[in-house]
């Protein structure tokens, strides 16, 4: 299992810089071809899992109540994120239910195999810069398809300000523009941050002794996998709120306290 | 709960995703930009074929996962969320129809219990009815009895009276007789047999 981590690791995280150290261009496509399908295969590798396991929760659904363990805890997950929903989106957020809980799915049990296998997909930027893309777009679009192209993004030059200060709207905008793309930035780059800063952690505890020092921020991993997964789909449910809240007044307000809290 | 978050057909997600990583194979494979050394010289590693992989990944993924284990979750707590309100309907219904019968019982209970009282005062009336009219009845028989008794008796005294007045006269007589046969002397006898009876007349 140990071999198969560095094994992963190294394909992943560390080919790329091993590649660029040569400054070989033939070795570095080579090394990036590598990163590539070992983050398919991983992503493929996640994907089997939780196929297997939404199969085995899916067998559960047959009763009023639901037997098993697999079926009982995918109900729960799927009541924890409906009320993530609509407690911060509103009652319209249950639509967003199936997209919010693939998210929760692809990048928990993700960063969960990576503690056994210690390389995720989640590990690797440019992945998370995906999924980011993915998620940011969505809430660009459900933007525009709640308030029209102008009425979405006249929304990002605050408040309607008359006379000179049409500069500072304008200035607002960009601004408002610039954070909107570097939402993408913070997604990809925390989520990148903490699983890869975590594999980094073990590897260099493991160098430390001849003992796996390392193993022991397995409990404080498991813990980041949660919190991530949870941040990652709680930040997506706050951009679409702020997007998709129809009353002006408390729009205006709560964009301003929910990008104060973010 | 039928709530869809997107209206663009689930085979054409399906088929754009497949080809977004089919393109972003091709674009890792093909496009290696001298930035990409810069940014991982940076601790910043990029690779923008495997993001568009990652987004057709995503984008195939999501009405998968959707349609085949949200929708049927979603279903089957549907279901049984729909049972359970039935059921509770019924529960509903029973107790409402339980109210019901236990106001018309206690009515029928009430009424029950009026109509018994009332017969009761109504027999206790009647009966006290009889008593008064037996009671008459008793007494007036009674007081005829008594009556008739009384009559009765005072014929029997008078007849007595008549009977011992006449024996006691054949005893006076029996007794003048032989008063006479000493005497001789008759019409005073008598006077004292008259003034005797009326004595004992008056004793009576």
């Amino acid at each position: 299992m140990n071999d198969l981590s560095k094994l992963m690791f190294h394909l992943i995280a560390s080919g790329s810089e091993e590649a660029g150290a040569a400054g070989h261009g033939g070795e570095h496509a080579a090394h990036h071809a590598t990163s590539y399908w070992a983050t398919m295969a991983l992503t493929g590798l996640t994907l089997l899992v939780i196929g297997f396991l939404l199969v085995k929760a899916k067998s559960g659904f047959t009763n009023r109540t639901f037997r098993g363990v697999i079926s009982q805890s995918s109900e729960q997950l799927y009541l924890f994120i409906e009320n993530m929903c609509v407690g911060t989106i509103g009652s319209h957020g249950r639509k967003y239910v199936p997209m919010i809980l693939s998210f929760w799915l692809i990048i928990f049990f993700s960063n969960v195999i990576a503690l056994f296998v210690g390389a995720s997909p989640t590990s690797v930027l440019s992945f998370n810069l995906g999924m980011a893309l993915v998620s940011i777009g969505y809430v660009q679009y459900e933007g525009i398809k709640s308030n029209g192209v102008f009425g979405h993004f006249s929304h990002f030059a605050g408040p309607k300000l008359g006379g000179p200060l049409v500069i500072i709207s304008a200035m607002i905008f960009v601004i408002e523009i610039i954070s909107e793309v570097m939402k993408n930035v913070s997604l990809s780059l925390r989520l990148f941050g903490n699983i890869n800063g975590g594999h980094q952690a073990v590897d260099a505890m493991n160098k430390i002794s001849f003992l796996p020092l390392g193993e022991l921020l397995i409990p404080i991993k498991l813990l980041t996998c949660l919190v991530q997964a949870m941040i990652f789909c709680l930040l997506t449910c706050v951009y679409l709120s702020l997007v998709t809240h129809h009353d002006e007044d408390h729009g205006h307000e709560g964009h301003g306290e929910l990008a104060a809290a973010h | 709960m039928s709530q869809t978050s997107s209206s663009v057909p689930t085979p054409v997600k399906v088929v754009v995703g497949l080809a977004l990583f089919v393109g972003g194979a091709f674009l890792h494979s093909s496009w290696h930009p001298e930035f990409y050394k810069t940014l991982e010289g940076q601790g910043v590693p990029l690779d923008f074929g495997i993001t568009l992989s990652a987004i057709g990944v995503l984008l195939f993924t999501f009405p998968i996962i959707d349609m085949f284990f949200v929708k049927p979750l979603q279903a089957a707590l549907h279901e049984r969320n729909s049972a359970l309100e039935t059921t509770f309907s019924e529960v509903e219904e029973l107790r409402n129809e339980m109210t019901t019968m236990k106001s018309n019982y206690e009515k029928q209970l009430a009424a029950t219990e009026a109509d018994a009282r009332e017969k009761i005062n109504s027999q206790i009336k009647e009966a006290q009815a009889l008593r008064q009219s037996v009671m008459s009845e008793a007494t007036e028989k009674a007081d005829a009895l008594v009556k008739q008794a009384q009559e009765e008796i005072n014929m029997e005294k008078n007849r007595v009276l008549a009977d011992l007045r006449s024996h006691v006269t054949d005893l006076a007589l029996a007794a003048a007789e032989k008063v006479v046969a000493e005497n001789m002397d008759t019409d005073r006898n008598r006077k004292l047999i008259a003034d005797f009876v009326q004595q004992a007349e008056v004793a009576k």
